[in-house]
């Protein structure tokens, strides 16, 4: 008790500099004491509440280590590396345990070798990144361009009229042609594989913002806002966003999965694109279906992708349910 | 009502109008017209201008432009008699280049290039190459002259929608027998004459039978109105889009049949499909015995069903089976929320929609070859068990996705006032599920119903893929791969009308459905 003790006298203050009366002050007493709301915080807080996601969290983690740290460290090269064997036909469609007694122990031959000798592990995370890179940056473009055109779209009549009958063609446009005439134009190469996908897969982002926004619009709590002047910009973003983020997060937790699934089917028919991604690694590894003994280099591509698609899955869709406001009390 | 539905219909029409339209500038504008003779072995046995005169062929057949060289306009005056044979002769054998052509040559390629020049059309003279030392033309190198006009994209549209739809009439084949004419029979000559089967033929038409009854499902027929969605080229050659989803395939059916010149045998022979083909009486030997005039085009009969029918088959079932069984699903898990059953479908949701579908098809494959069931699609010894598994691969994702939103439209509606309102009137649970929740929450699922019917006529392209169904899920696919252009539009048309007219449909049925739904009312 004694250390907090002070002796006034040290202060070198009048009696009046160290005493004065305080004013009631209203604004003061209207404060509330609560603590303070932050938003993404929040979303934090409800997200790692939940012990599973903790733990898919940390498989993504794991799974992005792979496809993106470990080919560099490795220094894989896709022009060089899977060909290494080629010549040696001892090497060809081994199984695990064969591949590990021919090329002594490690991670590299624990899925066994693919029809040219290759390591199926390594070919599996170096697709895997061309696979997520693809699925990422294609969820990206069309879920900014489509958020932003489908609010538009939701607002304004007269571009509805005109943009519904854009919606009318371009979604009866068949998607395989469309993306087949991109990649004949333009080659089968990542970024004309990306350019294929958004150019159009905005729209049906943007189709389904519109109906959420056309729900939202019309509720009396923006109509009151809307008679009290407040500027169509500040309704939608202070009040319109906040109720699509949990939409829009969720919506990103389908898209995400969905590229990863186009991507292999596309590349199943024979569309897809040139570089050894994951479905280009499950449609090359079919045949393997039909030998007896071959099946894991099939099954291991798309066990890596069903596993990738659902995790991300999982972590959107959590992070959606975590994204709504009503779940933070 | 009537006035809104015909707006929806017009305006349909119109956007799949606009699809043909943006298909075609993609199909024959954007795309290289040069990569057609990338796996063409044709092509690389032509050499200097044979190769340039071979490529303008191919391009005429793929429908990409208009070539008219100049033995051919020659011939087409000939006939119709402006200039005589003597000309003809002397004009056909171009010179080496435009100074050694003779007097009458120079004359008639002068005619020949006014003439389309006049009509827009770009016309190329390639002249001859000789051997070293020589006077002889090499491999390929004759003089060539022609003119050819890219095809107006407004054109085509034109073209194309005005001969989607032909009806056969008595005056289309050139020069028949006998009288033009209908003839009504009681007595199908086909049956040998004694059978009842009404039937009405044709002479000067295209199809001889124009109506026909038989005994395939719907045992009427029709050849009086053709719908032609294009010309295939490459997929299968000669015949329409339409026809190639709609022919029966496998192997060929036999049964007797008496031909024309009374003849009975054991035949696969359809002879309702007779069609008309100028002069091929005369031709052939075994013509002139079966047959009595030109109508000798017959399609033979196959024992399998079309493209079109197994793809429909598979797809209708595993539709009915996916509503019969998401419906109580769906409403299972909205029910015992956040319980066992609620947690094992959404785990099963997720599976579906995240696994990449050809994951969970081969994996459906595999548990089904591990259980004995067959795995590929054979036509030629049909059982019902081989069906089993493409309808299973079709409908269990379809039963995830139908589940997913009709727990999540129940779930929204149990928060309703409507509901708080009937419980606490004292209605028991199910009696609020059944008639007030599931009424309510079933019409956006109903909004499906037409559009997952029809496209199932358009098949599925990985199940067909995987387990060798010859449906029509693969036609886009290999059209696109082998760039056939004529099908690539027609099979986009069709996709285009099935899907437009699920919309209208759905909307109907949903407004029957809801009587509070109504789409001529303007407040929104």
């Amino acid at each position: 008790m004694a250390d907090n003790l002070y002796n006034l006298d040290e202060f070198n203050m009048s009696e009046e500099e160290l005493f004065s009366p305080v004013d009631r002050d209203s604004l003061e007493s209207e404060r509330i004491t609560a603590p303070r709301y932050s938003y993404w915080k929040s979303v934090f807080r409800v997200f790692f509440r939940k012990k599973i996601n903790i733990i898919v969290l940390s498989l993504l983690a794991v799974l992005i280590i792979f496809s993106y740290v470990y080919p560099a460290v490795i220094s894989y090269n896709a022009e060089v590396d899977p060909y290494v064997n080629l010549m040696d036909g001892s090497a060809k469609h081994l199984t695990p345990s064969q591949a590990l007694a021919k090329f002594g122990g490690g991670i590299k031959w624990i899925l066994g070798s693919g029809a040219s000798g290759e390591s199926t592990f390594d070919a599996i995370w170096y697709g895997s990144s061309i696979s997520i890179s693809l699925a990422l940056i294609c969820a990206a473009i069309n879920m900014l361009v489509g958020v932003v055109i489908g609010a538009v779209w939701g607002f304004s009549r007269k571009f509805d009229v005109f943009m519904t009958e854009v919606y009318n063609v371009v979604a009866n446009v068949p998607y395989i042609l469309l993306i087949s005439v991109i990649v004949l134009i333009m080659s089968a190469s990542f970024w004309s594989m990306v350019f294929a996908l958004t150019v159009t897969g905005w729209i049906g982002i943007a189709y389904f913002i519109r109906t959420q926004v056309i729900i939202i619009r019309d509720r009396e709590y923006n109509l009151a806002s809307r008679c009290l002047g407040t500027p169509i910009t500040r309704i939608a973003t202070k009040n319109i966003l906040p109720f699509l983020t949990s939409v829009i997060v969720t919506l990103v937790a389908t898209e995400i999965p969905s590229y990863i699934s186009y991507e292999v089917f596309l590349s199943y028919i024979g569309m897809g694109l040139k570089d050894m991604s994951l479905g280009k690694l499950i449609e090359a590894s079919q045949n393997a279906m039909l030998v007896p003994g071959w099946e894991i280099e099939f099954w291991s591509p798309v066990a890596v992708a069903s596993i990738i698609a659902v995790v991300l899955y999982v972590v959107g869709q959590n992070l959606g349910d975590a994204s709504d406001p009503r779940t933070h009390m | 009502m009537t006035k809104y539905l015909i707006g929806r219909i017009l305006r349909a029409l119109l956007s799949v109008v606009l699809v043909v339209a943006v298909i075609m500038i993609m199909v024959y504008s954007f795309l290289d017209k040069q990569s057609i003779f990338a796996t063409d072995p044709n092509y690389t046995k032509t050499k200097l201008n044979g190769r340039e005169t071979y490529k303008m062929q191919k391009w005429e057949e793929y429908g990409y432009l208009d070539y008219i060289p100049f033995s051919d306009w020659l011939k087409a005056e000939l006939k119709a008699g402006s200039i005589t044979q003597e000309e003809y002769d002397s004009a056909a054998k171009l010179g080496k280049n435009y100074d050694t052509d003779s007097a009458e040559t120079a004359h008639f390629v002068q005619l020949f290039k006014e003439k389309y020049e006049s009509e827009g059309y770009e016309v190329v003279r390639l002249p001859g190459q000789t051997k070293p030392n020589s006077k002889k033309y090499k491999e390929g190198g004759n003089p060539q002259l022609y003119a050819y006009k890219d095809i107006p994209i407004l054109k085509r549209l034109l073209t194309y929608f005005t001969g989607l739809f032909k009806v056969d009439n008595i005056h289309n084949a050139e020069s028949v027998e006998g009288e033009r004419g209908l003839t009504f029979t009681l007595y199908d000559p086909v049956y040998g004459g004694n059978k009842f089967s009404p039937a009405i033929m044709g002479n000067g038409t295209n199809h001889k039978y124009l109506l026909y009854f038989d005994e395939k499902f719907p045992f009427v027929h029709q050849n009086l109105l053709k719908i032609q969605l294009g010309k295939s080229y490459s997929v299968n050659e000669g015949v329409d889009v339409f026809d190639t989803m709609t022919q029966t395939q496998g192997a060929l059916e036999y049964s007797t049949i008496t031909y024309p010149s009374g003849v009975v045998e054991q035949t696969a022979d359809d002879l309702h499909t007779a069609t008309y083909i100028a002069g091929s009486r005369e031709k052939g030997a075994l013509n002139q015995r079966y047959y009595v005039d030109d109508y000798t085009g017959v399609v033979t009969a196959k024992d399998g069903m079309s493209k079109m029918g197994y793809s429909f088959l598979i797809g209708i079932i595993s539709v009915v089976i996916a509503y019969l069984l998401a419906v109580p699903l769906g409403v299972l898990m909205a029910l015992k929320k956040d319980k066992l059953v609620d947690k094992l479908g959404t785990f099963y949701i997720i599976f579906i929609m995240a696994v990449p579908s050809l994951g969970y098809i081969f994996i459906f494959r595999a548990v089904g070859n591990a259980i004995g069931l067959p795995t590929t699609f054979n036509m030629n010894e049909p059982t019902w068990l081989m069906y089993v598994l493409p309808i299973i691969s079709l409908s269990l994702p379809s039963i995830a996705n139908l589940m997913k939103w009709l727990r999540r439209y129940m779930i929204d509606q149990m928060n309703s006032d409507y509901v708080k309102f009937a419980r606490s009137g004292g209605l028991s649970e199910g009696e609020i599920f059944s008639k007030h929740i599931l009424k309510n929450a079933i019409i956006p699922v109903v909004h499906g119903i037409p559009g997952s019917i029809l496209l199932s006529l358009t098949g599925a392209i990985i199940t067909e893929r995987v387990y060798v169904v010859p449906g029509v899920g693969n036609v886009l696919t290999t059209a696109i791969n082998q760039y056939d252009n004529g099908v690539i539009v027609g099979v986009a048309l069709f996709y285009a009308v099935l899907s437009v007219t699920s919309v209208i449909v759905g909307d109907i049925l949903m407004s029957v459905m809801d009587p509070r739904i109504s789409f001529t009312s303007k407040a929104r």
